[in-house]
Formats: structure tokens, sequence, C-alpha cells
């Protein structure tokens, strides 16, 4: 059987929502640009738990799937390196442009394709602030003891001042913060939006900027090879429309932020210079040095991996992004 | 061949191999396993090269799904919900709960029997299990029934029934299950089978009121118990009142924060029966005896849980709940005449079945249907077609399918609860305790409808929550 | 509902390798319900500091979800081995002699069928998060402490192979039962009535108020 339509199974979770448009997108431009004969089934958690869509790449249950770093660092260590804190990442674009020159990476796409995976496109995050209720926590004495829903680096960070990180998934996230089960949660807005917890929250920070997650979106190498050259331009070629796509849809989202919260009536916090200083003096290089010697200690090019994450960063700022 | 057909085919032989006695969980697993074979090889146009591919896949997605989806933090509340009810029979609660249930309530008519109602009632907060209940009291209060010339069919019939309110009242595996099946708020769930359940027991308490004044011989008031008397009975059961503050604490707090999650009130009422059950001479041969049992009956839910997990994976690839629930939607049928045929068709499959296993095996297909119906998960009160928001329906509808399951406990021809009380007691003959049970089968009856026309009964303290 | 069942016992080999099996079984099914135990105390640890003490336990949820395998996986082969698995029996529970065996033969065949290839899938499951080129031999790790996954992966694999042993000795059983028309055969759950099984589960009751 030849010119069989091709159609590839993709895994994400939750609902539909900013942190998805790309997905939903791409899989509009691939059926579009071949006329119907490549078609993606978008399939929000029927095919696997989140943290075990990499598996689900590996083993060929699915053709394509969207995972977050933090989930299990030791899965794939190397994109880790997104998830640093305090890198600077000021805004969504630089953030794609990070992310793309990580994944290009060889030891990245080397951890990738022991899953069997090839890294197609990142999700990408504006920074994680915090949301918590009661009075607002803007000094650094205050996140001593605090229980912080934070993954990966960023609940490193909290770590390091004395947080302790408590990572029930989103979806539980807003009735741990009902219940007390932790007292803030950081999130991209549009998880705060989309999982509830602004609607629990009393105050955001909106200037903290301890940095995000790293969520890729990954194919299976063998489904990849076996598409047809035209299929596989047609999916290569419409990675960055859906990456346009998806910034112009959060960035709507972000203007309506703002409202958001006079709505809800949640306090916009904006923290003091020197309390972001003393932050990222005991938070960014402490844990940016443990994880490059971590990284070195096993092999990987820990050191090269960071130097790129910043070089390309400063190219980023510089041109214009 | 269309990935919903095989879908219909491979539930069809689950149902069949269920009906024919294999283990639930054994049936609903290899169902998913095969499916998924089926469904890949399907994929693959039959070729035979590719067979031992599909087999591979399909073992490896089979495979991986008992450890993914039981390491999750909220399963644990069932084994620790389990272990309070074993516990509490080492803590003696259940004769300490119907002595203060007799002396302070016994004096109306039919005293004994609704003091009875209200220990089971009580007992329901320290047990997730039905079953249990009505084994403990066939023993305890069916003899005090008959000393004092009660019907001993009507006596039994209270014990059977009293029974079933367990599962509605927190602490509840069943109700757990349920909203980890649905994905739902644990919490809420707990915290809204709490009134319809003392609204079940308040139900059962008025019959037999009514009953007791219309046939004198049905059972006498007792009285002459002194406050002193009353007020002594009361520290025995004091650690019951604790554990369903604690329980309710913890999930809704009226005066401030919750105090922490289901699981953390779950432990923590579970550790004051243990100190309990170590206070009333409770040794390590008992709590290993305890231990064991309580292992026993988690692993047997677990393995439903993890097998039905597997049939619900093959279920996601087939797309089958999204063309059900398509379906009930376009039936040309009001939504409340089409969830009423949903309750009575759970009626019909709970006389024969477990509650736990019809549960999880209907539930993934039948609970999008329903949620659709009501105009779908998001949907505001406004717009729906229950009156009620998505979330809202979804708490609803599991407080009405437990009910439905509870029922089914007391219902010919194998509700177990009645085979228990019977099994307890060599004096009567299951004949009997159906007999003795036909009033409260039919205040069910009307609870239910009550349940299903007035959504507040379920739905008020949970929307307080938040 | 099936309530649990006897097993009878007798000289032969099938039923020594019975007795044989179930300390191993008994013992799995003991660390579930010590996992269950120890849950109690760390969910009251964990509330305790965080309310009292402002120290709240790090890697609570990790720990929780690491121990949820032993808790629920591990004893499937105790209950297996007296025939507690929950099933509808109204159909088997009539049935007698030859006929009863054939039908309990087939459905443990097709149990053995499933294990067997869930035993190589949950092994899998484990080998992707293991290798010993790694620190901790990990390739999967805990969400907030990093912990290793594998060693709670491993746990299934190795309960489902305890149960793949007491499969085959049942089909042994089952299959001797059906060959020479047994009526009390050894080392298989003997079927009880509902009423039957009612007796055993309010006398087990017995004992303990
Ligand atoms: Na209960
Ligand atoms: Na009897």
């Amino acid at each position: 059987a030849e010119a069989m339509a091709t159609e590839w199974n993709v895994s994400v979770w939750g609902k539909r929502r900013a942190f998805t448009e790309h997905v939903e997108k791409i899989a509009e431009l691939v059926s579009e640009k071949t006329n119907g004969e490549f078609t993606m089934n978008v399939s929000y958690g029927g095919l696997s738990k989140n943290r075990e869509n990499l598996d689900g790449i590996s083993i060929g249950a699915f053709e394509m799937a969207q995972f977050c770093a933090g989930y299990h660092r030791d899965k794939n260590r190397v994109i880790t390196v997104l998830e640093l804190p305090f890198l600077g990442v000021e805004n969504l674009e630089q953030e794609v442009a990070v992310s793309k020159a990580v994944y290009a990476h060889p030891a990245a796409t080397d951890e990738m394709a022991q899953w069997n995976a090839k890294l197609l496109m990142t999700s990408p995050m504006p920074q994680y602030n915090l949301v918590g209720t009661g009075e607002p926590r803007d000094e650094l004495a205050e996140f001593d003891g605090m229980r912080v829903r934070a993954t990966g680096g960023l609940g490193q960070a909290f770590e390091a001042v004395g947080g302790v990180p408590t990572s029930v998934t989103a979806t539980e996230a807003f009735q741990a913060m009902e219940s007390g089960v932790v007292d803030t949660v950081a999130f991209a807005q549009h998880a705060h939006l989309s999982f509830g917890t602004i609607n629990e929250a009393d105050w955001w920070t909106a200037n903290l900027n301890p940095g995000t997650v790293n969520c890729p979106v990954v194919v299976n190498i063998d489904a990849y090879e076996s598409l047809s050259d035209a299929e596989r331009e047609a999916l290569d070629s419409s990675v960055d429309e859906a990456l346009d796509h998806y910034l112009a849809n959060y960035a709507e989202l972000l203007e309506r932020w703002d409202s958001v919260l006079e709505e809800k009536g949640v306090q916009k916090v904006e923290i003091a210079p020197e309390v972001i200083e003393e932050f990222r003096a005991k938070a960014a290089t402490p844990i940016r040095d443990a994880w490059i010697a971590d990284m070195e200690g096993q092999g990987l090019p820990g050191q090269e991996l960071y130097d790129l994450v910043v070089k390309t960063l400063e190219e980023a700022k510089a041109g214009g992004s | 061949m269309e990935p919903i057909e095989i879908g219909i085919y491979v539930s069809a032989a689950m149902l069949v191999l269920v009906i024919l006695g294999m283990r639930v969980a054994f049936a609903a697993g290899l169902a998913g396993f095969v499916g998924l074979v089926w469904l890949r090889w399907n994929g693959f146009d039959y070729d035979p090269d590719r067979f031992w591919k599909a087999v591979e896949i399909s073992t490896k997605i089979a495979g991986l799904t008992p450890h993914s989806k039981v390491s999750a933090q909220v399963l644990s509340l069932i084994p620790v919900f389990i272990m309070i009810g074993y516990l509490a029979y080492y803590a003696k609660l259940t004769t300490a709960l119907f002595e203060a249930c007799k002396r302070w309530i016994a004096w109306v008519p039919g005293g004994l029997a609704v003091s009875t109602v209200f220990a089971t009632a009580g007992f329901a907060a320290v047990s997730g299990a039905s079953v249990a209940t009505a084994a403990v009291f066939a023993r305890i209060a069916i003899p005090e029934m008959l000393k004092i010339g009660y019907n001993k069919q009507f006596a039994a019939g209270v014990v059977a029934a009293g029974g079933t309110l367990a599962s509605l009242i927190p602490p509840s595996a069943i109700l757990v299950i349920y909203a980890i099946i649905v994905e739902q708020d644990v919490g809420k769930l707990l915290l809204a089978g709490f009134i319809p359940g003392m609204f079940s027991a308040i139900v059962y308490g008025s019959m037999i009121v009514g009953i007791a004044m219309i046939w004198k011989n049905v059972g006498p008031p007792v009285s002459g118990f002194t406050w002193k008397e009353r007020f002594e009975s009361l520290p025995p059961a004091l650690p019951i009142v604790a554990v369903v503050v604690i329980i309710i604490f913890f999930v809704y707090n009226p005066f401030g924060d919750a105090w922490g999650t289901p699981t953390e009130g779950g432990a923590v009422g579970a550790f004051i029966i243990f100190l309990m059950a170590l206070y009333r001479g409770m040794r390590w041969a008992q709590l290993k005896d305890a231990l064991l049992d309580t292992a026993k009956l988690t692993v047997m839910i677990f393995s439903i849980i993890w097998g039905v997990l597997i049939y619900v994976r093959f279920l996601g690839f087939a797309e089958l709940p999204d063309a059900f629930a398509d379906w009930i939607t376009s039936l040309d049928m009001a939504p409340i005449a089409i969830l009423i045929c949903i309750l009575l068709a759970y009626a019909v499959l709970g006389m024969f079945m477990d509650a736990i296993g019809m549960l999880l095996l209907t539930l993934p297909v039948v609970y999008p249907a329903v949620m659709a119906l009501n105009g779908g998960e998001l949907v505001s009160a406004a717009d729906s077609a229950f009156g009620m928001s998505g979330p809202m329906c979804a708490i609803w509808f599991g407080i009405l399918v437990v009910k439905m399951a509870e029922f089914c406990l007391i219902t010919p021809p194998i509700g177990l609860n009645c085979f228990v009380v019977a099994g307890v007691r060599d004096d009567l003959t299951v004949q009997d305790v159906f007999k003795g049970v036909t009033p409260f089968f039919l205040a069910d009856a009307v609870t239910i409808a009550l349940l299903v026309a007035f959504p507040g009964i379920v739905l008020w303290l949970p929307s307080l929550a938040g | 509902m099936a309530g649990s069942a006897a097993v009878l016992e007798d000289s032969s080999l099938l039923s020594k390798l019975d007795r044989w099996l179930l300390p191993v079984e008994r013992f799995a099914a003991l660390l579930s319900g010590l996992a269950i135990f120890s849950l109690m105390f760390l969910a009251a640890y964990s509330v305790t500091g965080r309310k009292f003490f402002a120290s709240p336990l790090a890697g609570y949820v990790d720990y929780i979800e690491a121990a949820m395998p032993v808790i629920a996986i591990m004893g499937v082969s105790y209950v297996q081995r007296d025939g507690s698995h929950i099933r509808m029996d109204m159909l088997v529970g009539a049935l007698k002699g030859r006929i009863l065996w054939l039908f309990e033969l087939i459905s443990v065949l097709l149990m053995l069928l499933l294990i067997v290839f869930l035993t190589w899938g949950a092994w899998e499951h484990f080998d992707r998060s293991f290798d010993c080129a790694r620190p901790l031999c990990s390739r999967d790790s805990s969400i907030d402490i990093g912990i290793p996954i594998w060693p709670s992966k491993l746990v299934v694999p190795i309960a489902f192979a305890v149960l793949t042993l007491r499969l085959l000795l049942q089909t042994w059983g089952y299959g001797r039962a059906f060959i020479l028309g047994l009526e009390n055969p050894v080392a298989v759950p003997m079927t009880l009535t509902i009423a039957e099984q009612a007796r055993i589960e309010a006398k087990a009751l017995e004992g303990a108020d």
C-alpha cells in the first residue's frame, strides 16, 4: 500500500490553551499543505500521562508529544540548561531563540535520540512569576519555609532561599493552594488562568522573573523518517509559522493580563531591585555552577551549553528581539 | 476497519468475559491489551510482517500503565481510608457508638432500629466499606433488637440498609475512585457525600418511626437512661467525632483556610484511630492482621484500577468515549430523561455486579457522555441542561451513581449486604433479610428521586468550599 | 464480589509448590501493608511539620508516589492465591465439577497470557529508566527532589513475575482437576456460593472486636 494517508497521534495534556496553540496550528498547517494527506490527531490526555509522554515517543505509541523538562530531569539533562534560574530571558522571542540554539546542539539531539525523539520546537513561556495568598512576600526572608509549586531549576532557586518546592501537578495546583498545601504557585500567566490559581490569589509578583520552564514538542524519529519528502517538508516548514501563531496568541493574552488582575482583585507586587539582586546572588550563580559541574561530571558539555545560551541571548537582544 | 468498531467489539468481548466470571481487573486489562494490538495492526493493514511490531508497541504501552497510573499522590487516599476501617475494629468503636446512640435516641418509636441507623451512619465516618459495616452491626445490633421483641426480618433489614451509608459519608473509597476516574476534585466529592449520606440516614430514621407508630409490634421505644449514663457513653465514641471533624476541616474549614489535603486528613484520622486501638489492647499480631487485610483490599481495588486504565488507554486510541458522547447528545430525548435511563441502567447492572467494578468499567464511557449532555466540562450553570456548572455536574452525578451502587447492595438477587447479614446470623435466611429490607429499598428509591429533583442537597456543601 | 476462599492442601508436589510460594506472596502483601502504615506516619509528620513548625517535609509528594506501586501492586499474587480478585460469580457460582474447572482453566490461561505480556512491558518500562552509566543508575527522576524512579518501576515486573508463577500453579491445578474430574482439587481456590462467602467474611471479622 503506497501513497497511503499519514495520520499522526499527538499526545498533549490538560485542555486546549495558549500552551498548545502551536501544536493545534501545526496540525492545521500540515494538513493544508498536503491536501489532507498528512493529518494530526491531537489528544488531550487520552494517550498518555504527561510525565510518560517521552516514554510513549520512545515506544512508538504516538508520533508527536509535548513534555516539560522539569518533570523528569534525568530523562532530559541537556535541555534543563534552559530552566536555570535568572538566565535573563526577557520575552518569548528570546525564549524561542535560546531554545532553538540548545535544541540544535549535538548533546541535546543525542540525548533525545536515546528516546527515539527529535526536538521539533519549544513551547515558549514567559517568566514564572508567583501568585500567593495573604500578605505579599516581597522580601527574601519571607521565602523561608514557603511551600512553592515550582519545578526544575525554579524549584532549586526557591530552595536556595529557604523555600520548599512542593510540586503537585498543574491540575492539582488550585486545590493545593486552596487547601494551603502550597503557599505560592509559580506559573506562566496562561496557566494561572487555565488552572484557576489566579482566582485564589491575593497577589502576583510582576517583576521577580526567576526563570521559566522548558517544554519541547518532540516527534518520533522513525515516524519522522518514514514521512514522504513532501510531508516532511510540510512539517519542517510549518514550525516557524506555528510558533509565530503561538507568539501572537500569547501576546494577546499578556495584553489582557493587567485587566485580569484588576478584575480578580489581585495585587500587582513590584519587588525592589535590591531584593531581586539578593535573590539572584543566592540562587543564580551557585545553582548554575552546580549544574555545570554535575553535567561535566556526567560527560556532558555543561559549560559549553551554558555559554551557548548566554551567547544566543546576547545576540537575540542585540538583534532587537 | 474503523477504530470505533474495534472499540465496540473489544468492549463487548470484555463484558462477556466479565459475565463468564473472569476476574474484572484481568478481563479489562486483557481487553485493553488485545484492543491495543488489534488497533495497531489494523493501522498496519494487517501486514503479517508487522504483527510482532504491533504486539511489541502494545505490550510496552500496556506495561507502563500500572506503574504510571498508580504513582499518583491522590490515590494514596484509598489505602488510608481502608486502613481507618480496619483499625476501627480494634479500637472497639462499633459497640461504643451503638451504646451511645441507644442511650441518646432509643426513646423514640422504633428506637433501637433508629439508633442502629445512626450508629451505622456514625461508623460510616470511619469506614469506607459498606459490607464490613453491615457485618459488624449484624452482630451487635440484631441481638439487642431481638431481645426486646423486634420482628426478626425487620431487624435484619435495618442493619443491611444501614450498612450502605458507609460509601457516601466520608471517608469513602468508592467516592475517591470516582473522583480519580473522572479527574475531579476529591475533596469536594467527599464533602458532597456528607449531606446525602446523612439525608439517607434521616429518611431511614423517619421511615422507621412511621412504621413503628403504625405497627406497634415492630419495635418498642427504649427509655430510662439517665443523663449521667448518656454522657458517660460519649467518650468511648469520641474518636469518631474527631475523625469526622478532621476529615471535613482538612477539606473545608468554614472558619478559614482548610487544614490540608484529604489525604493528610485521612492520615491524621487514621493515626488517632491507631492510638485508640493501641489503648484498647491492639498489639503486633492484631496490627499485622489489620495490615494484611488492608493490603489485600487495597490490592483488590488497585488491580481493577490499573486493569481498567489499560482498557481506558485503548479507548483513548479508539476514540470511543467521544463517539458515545456524540451519540448520547444526538438522541431526541430530554437530557434529564436520558440521565434517568442511565441511572436505571446502573440499577440493573448493579444487581449483578460489584459496585467498584461496575463504576470503573462504565464511567470512562458514560461520564463524558453525561458531561456532554449537561453542555460540556466547562459549561456555566446558566447554559447547562441540568442547571449546574460542569464541575458541579461531575459531583452531582458522582453522588448519584455511588448512591445507585449502594442501593444495589440491598436489591435482589445478589444484594451483598443482605447475604452478609444472613451469613452472620444463623437464624436468618437471605429471603428473611430481603423481606425485611424492602421498606428501606423503597426509602432509597425516594432518596434518589429527591437527589435528582433537588441537586441542592448534594451541591450546597461543596459550593460553599468555592 | 468474591470473598476469599479456602485452598486445599495435600502432600503432592503441586501442593508443596503452592505452600512454598505462599510465604513469598504473604511477605509481599505485608510489605504493602507496612507501606500503607508508613504513609500514615509520613502524612501525619508532614502535616505536623507544616502546621506547627513551619518546616514542611521536602519531597513529600515524591516519596508517596514512589511508595504507591508497593502499596497497590506488590500483593497482587497474594490476592490471586485464594481467589479474592473481584469477579462476577453469578455464572461460575452455579457450575460444578469438570465444566467449572474448564471455565476456571480458561480464565486462568487468559490471565496468564495478559500477565506474561505485562511483565515484559513493565520490565521495559523499568529498563528505560535504568542506566548504570549514570549517577544512581538513573535515567528518570522525581519532580521535586529528583530521586531515581527505577526502584519503584522495578516493583511492578517483580510483582507480576510472582503472579506469573502463581498463575502457572493454578493452571496446573485446574488442568489436573479438569482432566481427572476431581471434586476437591488442591492448590486452587474453591469456588463458594455467595452465602458461603458471606459467612467466611463475617467469621473473619469475628475475632476483631
Ligand atoms: Na464512609
Ligand atoms: Na443465615
